[in-house]
């Protein structure tokens, strides 16, 4: 019965996670939301792989790839949020609704 | 030579047509240099030959049994029309008047149209008239009969509207095309609704097929009045009669055919149609009851008017009335005498009236006077127009009055005073235009007035004479009623009628009354002087149902319908508009549907694992 607790954490960090992302003003904290989202996946991953796959743990180099990606992704997107900032001078998600209607 | 004119006799009304198509390139807009008066002569000239065609045929068909041509003409699934001509001694002798009379009218029109450039455009529609009343007295088929009545309308709306510049003129042939039209509409019903019953649309099946016919009463009575409104209104009958004032706002020579033929076509198919009617006593007692109130209205309606050829139009609505009687009393032959004989003297006092108008130019009956010692052609003309179509014998109309009359003297007595009613009245009202025209002192309109050309005298002439020879003609061929069989009462109540009317009105008219007269009650002068305020009386009652009904169906049709269809666009237009606002510009927002979009998404696919379970659980824990 090991798995679920697994599961159940990784999706409750997910949930916050989400929460962050959707509440967030600062740009930088939705980064960090994105990153918790990541995260809970790697648990995802890393549970899976333990429990039903063992022996070859595919789980595990899905992990290790995620983690990568996450990190050259974070770096993209603190440059995004840089580049933000030099124009606008805030990284005020709510000042950010200029491509509407 | 007389019997291939008579197997050729169906070509007559072609001859009119042609003659009729090629006035047509005389219009100022097509030939522009000749004139237009070519356009008369080559439609003389083919009514001419219609006219010595049909009376060269006339002897091979006297005593002859009629024969039938039947000319196939559309042949669909259960339905075979055929145009059936009969061949017989009355439709040939119809085709003589009509052509005849055409023949005088368009010789009258030389004279009367000098002055006009329309001559392309009246003579091919007189052309036209001239053939669809021929293939009329031709025609042996109800359908096809009214498929000429029809086209016969088209003719009235463009002959009336011949000079349509002038206002009164194309309101006046507004309402002859429409009121026309109504009735054949309703002609049209009850030929349609005739079809089921008799299976056949040819006259004399028709009437064999009466003569032993078993048909619902109610339902027969429908199709018989529906029958009846057809030549009601083309006979301007009672309440379809306000047409035929208006449409003596048309040329005069055109009015010498309309007066003596054209609303004779009503009377004719009615008359052909007459064992059918005889099916319903509901039926022949309407057309006895339209007859008399047309008759009589129509005759005190034509004492009161100050316009001449108003007087006159009157007068024909009454005559046909009186043809409505004879058809309602099933005497065929009367009608079709009275038909006859009305249309030469009707004929002749348009002709002489016209003579007057044209070098007089008003036409009010007040303005004029004294023209006896300097017109004595056109007087002389209006008193035979006058006798001719009174009972006065020995002329025409006396001896279709008496047959009229000695018909009804068994039956319907009461109808008698009806024919002695309106003989008089009819006496008053003509010997009353004669006086305030011929009698009297000059008045300044007619202070000079040259007798007119003799393309308009020869005509009137010519029909003088016919009118007088008539009784001859009639007792060559034997159509006058013996004299020993009839009844002599009658004879001298409609010689008397006609000698009361004709003598009251000259002593009021030429004796010492102060003119203009005024009856005591002015209220009932000018009831009968505007017409029984007919035109008010459809203003108030069809005109403004059927105008108050278009209105609301044009705001129907603006606001409901579409307004639904435009609803709907603006629903979208509207739908679009607000729903715009969903892309909010706000990343985080699209992270949210896009999350939410899987969330629901995830719900519903993985339902049915969990779904009916969790249901439980909350009922449960409930």
């Amino acid at each position: 019965m090991q798995l679920q607790y697994f599961l159940l954490l990784a999706a409750a960090l997910f949930c916050i996670g989400i929460y962050g992302l959707i509440t967030s003003r600062n740009a930088v904290r939705v980064l960090m939301s994105i990153e918790l989202l990541l995260n809970a996946v790697n648990l995802n991953l890393m549970a899976f792989s333990n429990f039903l796959d063992s022996t070859a743990v595919k789980g595990q180099v899905f992990t290790v790839f995620v983690i990568t990606v996450a990190a050259a992704e974070a770096a993209v997107g603190l440059a995004i949020v840089l580049a933000i900032y030099r124009n606008r001078d805030t990284v005020d998600m709510e000042q950010f609704n200029l491509l509407k209607w | 030579m007389a019997q291939f004119l008579l197997e050729t006799v169906w070509l007559v009304p072609l001859y009119a047509l042609i003659g009729g198509l090629l006035a047509v390139p005389w219009s100022p807009g097509i030939i522009r240099r000749t004139g237009p008066r070519p356009a008369g002569y080559v439609n003389l000239i083919m009514t001419f030959l219609a006219f010595v065609h049909s009376a060269l045929a006339f002897p091979a068909t006297w005593n002859q049994p009629a024969y039938q041509v039947f000319i196939p003409w559309l042949s669909t699934a259960g339905l075979n029309l055929s145009i059936d001509l009969e061949i017989s001694s009355i439709s040939v002798g119809a085709m003589i008047v009509v052509c005849g009379l055409n023949l005088l009218a368009q010789i009258y029109a030389i004279g009367y149209m000098e002055m006009d450039w329309g001559w392309g455009r009246f003579y091919s529609l007189l052309g036209m008239f001239e053939a669809g009343l021929c293939a009329l007295a031709l025609c042996n088929n109800l359908f096809f009969s009214y498929v000429i009545l029809e086209i016969l309308t088209l003719g009235t709306y463009l002959l009336v509207g011949l000079w349509f510049i002038q206002p009164l003129v194309v309101t006046g042939a507004r309402d002859a095309f429409l009121t026309k039209r109504v009735g054949d509409l309703f002609l049209l019903m009850g030929v349609l609704g005739l079809w089921p019953l008799s299976g056949t649309w040819n006259y004399t099946e028709l009437a064999e097929w009466a003569a032993s016919a078993n048909v619902n009463p109610t339902l027969i009575t429908l199709v018989g009045l529906a029958l009846i409104a057809g030549p009601m209104g083309k006979c301007a009958q009672f309440p379809l009669h306000l047409w035929l004032d208006e449409a003596m706002e048309g040329p005069v020579p055109s009015t010498i055919l309309r007066n003596s033929v054209v609303v004779a076509s009503g009377a004719w198919v009615l008359i052909k149609l007459q064992p059918v009617f005889s099916l319903s006593p509901i039926v022949s007692g309407a057309m006895v009851g339209i007859g008399a109130i047309t008759a009589v209205g129509a005759s005190l309606i034509a004492i009161a008017q100050v316009d001449v050829k108003r007087c006159l139009s009157y007068s024909v609505s009454a005559y046909l009335g009186l043809v409505f009687i004879a058809v309602g009393t099933q005497q065929d032959e009367a009608a079709l005498l009275l038909v006859l004989t009305h249309a030469f003297s009707a004929a002749l006092l348009v002709m002489s009236t016209g003579a007057v108008v044209w070098n007089s130019i008003t036409q009010n009956v007040t303005l004029l006077g004294g023209l006896w010692s300097r017109r004595p052609v056109s007087g002389l003309a209006y008193i035979v127009g006058i006798l001719g179509l009174i009972g006065f014998p020995p002329l025409g109309s006396f001896w279709a009055l008496l047959k009229l009359a000695d018909g009804l003297w068994t039956t319907k007595p009461w109808l008698i005073g009806v024919v002695i009613a309106v003989n008089a009245l009819t006496a008053f009202s003509l010997t009353r235009e004669f006086c305030l025209i011929f009698g009297g002192k000059p008045k300044q309109m007619s202070e000079r007035s040259p007798e007119v050309g003799w393309q308009m005298v020869l005509p009137m002439m010519i029909l003088m004479s016919f009118t007088l020879h008539l009784p001859l003609i009639l007792q060559s061929l034997s159509l006058l009623p013996s004299w020993a069989e009839l009844n002599k009462d009658v004879a001298l109540l409609l010689i008397w009628s006609s000698i009361f009317g004709c003598s009251i009105s000259a002593v009021i008219y030429l004796g010492n009354v102060p003119k203009p007269i005024r009856l005591p009650w002015k209220g009932l002068q000018d009831l009968i002087a505007y017409d029984f305020y007919t035109p008010k009386l459809y203003r108030m009652s069809i005109v403004l149902s059927v105008d108050l009904i278009s209105k609301l169906a044009d705001i129907v049709d603006r606001f409901v319908v579409d307004g639904i269809v435009n609803l709907v666009g603006l629903a979208s237009i509207g739908g679009g508009e607000s729903l715009k606002y969903s892309t909010s510009g706000q990343t985080q927002f699209y992270a949210f549907t896009v999350l939410l979009g899987v969330g629901v998404l995830g719900i519903f696919v993985t339902w049915p694992y969990w779904g009916n379970q969790f249901l439980d659980m909350m009922l449960l824990s409930r």
